[in-house]
């Protein structure tokens, strides 16, 4: 334990303190494969919350999000030898967990009616909503701007804000759109916020 | 993309950062689940299927006080065990191997702890009366599967 301490405050005193978490975590990663067990507990704090992002973006609920989540982290504790390139361990994770959250989202959707589901997706828990009180006007907008949106959009802004660098290999597989369309829908979904947020702005 | 769509975008994983955050103990929990996947490959999880006291009524009656509960691994054998009257009795199914070498234990949340063998038919049989939550756990040659806490 005493080695994580130490190696987190050896990075920080390198002046990588702002350093993105897939950064971080491809760092992490490579310390950890030549040794230092510590760097482990840097990786999973790293990609965490990232993963929970990439998750939620599928409209899970937060018991089902955490568990999709743990899921991803034990498939990465069983085949991280499979991961060639470890500046990619932040690809490999998040699309795993998409994976997994997509996976989780076909046995749930057998179970839940629809309703719920994109109800879970357009509001805050919550215990979120009182943050959005709290923080009020600009944000709150946003929300309200990005709730609105269709949910294939939601899901795509969601995902690709927590990516690195955007797989639209993957990516076209999983949300079942041809690459090309991928960086233009994206754009598009984008146009549909800044629309929402404009008419939001009117009344 | 072009610095609009950029600057959105990240507003917009600032938002979900402050509205949406991950459950506060998430980490922890992350970190500590890593940990027990690493520490031990050779551990692994009983899991309970069934569980007497789930059951529907009609089950349970007749049997009186006993409590059957029905573990699997998954390497594929499973643990039969019924808690009775000052007794903890079962049986180990589907194992391959030297069923003489494999060993029972059964725990209590109050630190009490019963070790045994089983026979040649997988059949074990150990005096104790446990109470508060239980857990099992089934070694063999340097193999251990632990089930979680059950309620009694």
């Amino acid at each position: 334990m005493g080695t994580m301490v130490t190696m987190s405050e050896d990075r920080r005193a390198e002046g990588q303190l702002d350093q993105s978490p897939w950064d971080m975590a491809s760092g992490a990663f490579i310390a950890w494969r030549s040794g230092e067990p510590g760097a482990m507990d840097e990786l999973v704090s790293a990609m965490t919350p990232v993963l929970w992002h990439v998750v939620r973006a599928y409209g899970h609920d937060r018991q089902s999000a955490e568990d999709v989540v743990q899921a991803t982290w034990l498939a990465f504790v069983r085949s991280h030898q499979t991961i060639k390139d470890p500046q990619a361990v932040a690809s490999w994770l998040i699309t795993s967990a998409r994976r997994g959250a997509a996976a989780h989202a076909r046995t749930a959707r057998r179970a839940l009616p629809v309703e719920d589901e994109s109800l879970h997706a357009a509001l805050p828990d919550t215990e979120s909503a009182e943050a959005l009180a709290v923080l009020g006007d600009e944000r709150s907008r946003l929300w309200g701007a990005v709730a609105s949106v269709d949910e294939r959009c939601r899901k795509l802004l969601r995902v690709v804000a927590f990516m690195d660098r955007p797989d639209y290999q993957s990516l076209s597989k999983d949300l079942d759109m041809p690459v090309g369309s991928i960086g233009p829908t994206r754009a598009r979904c984008l146009a549909k916020v800044r629309t929402a947020l404009a008419k939001g702005g009117e009344r | 993309m072009t610095d609009g769509d950029a600057a959105l975008l990240e507003e917009l994983r600032d938002m979900w950062t402050t509205y949406d955050p991950p459950p506060p103990d998430l980490v922890a929990t992350m970190i500590a689940a890593v940990a027990a996947a690493e520490l031990d490959d050779e551990w692994e999880m009983l899991v309970l299927m069934r569980d007497s006291a789930d059951g529907p009524v009609a089950q349970v009656r007749g049997l009186g006080t006993s409590r059957i509960l029905y573990f699997t691994a998954a390497e594929g054998w499973s643990l039969d065990a019924e808690l009775d009257e000052g007794q903890v009795r079962g049986q180990l199914l589907d194992l391959d191997g030297d069923m003489g070498a494999v060993e029972i234990v059964v725990e209590t949340s109050h630190g009490q702890t019963w070790e045994t063998t089983l026979d040649d038919y997988g059949f074990f049989a150990i005096s104790a009366e446990p109470t508060g939550s239980l857990r099992f756990t089934v070694r063999r040659d340097g193999h251990s599967a632990t089930s979680r806490w059950v309620e009694l």
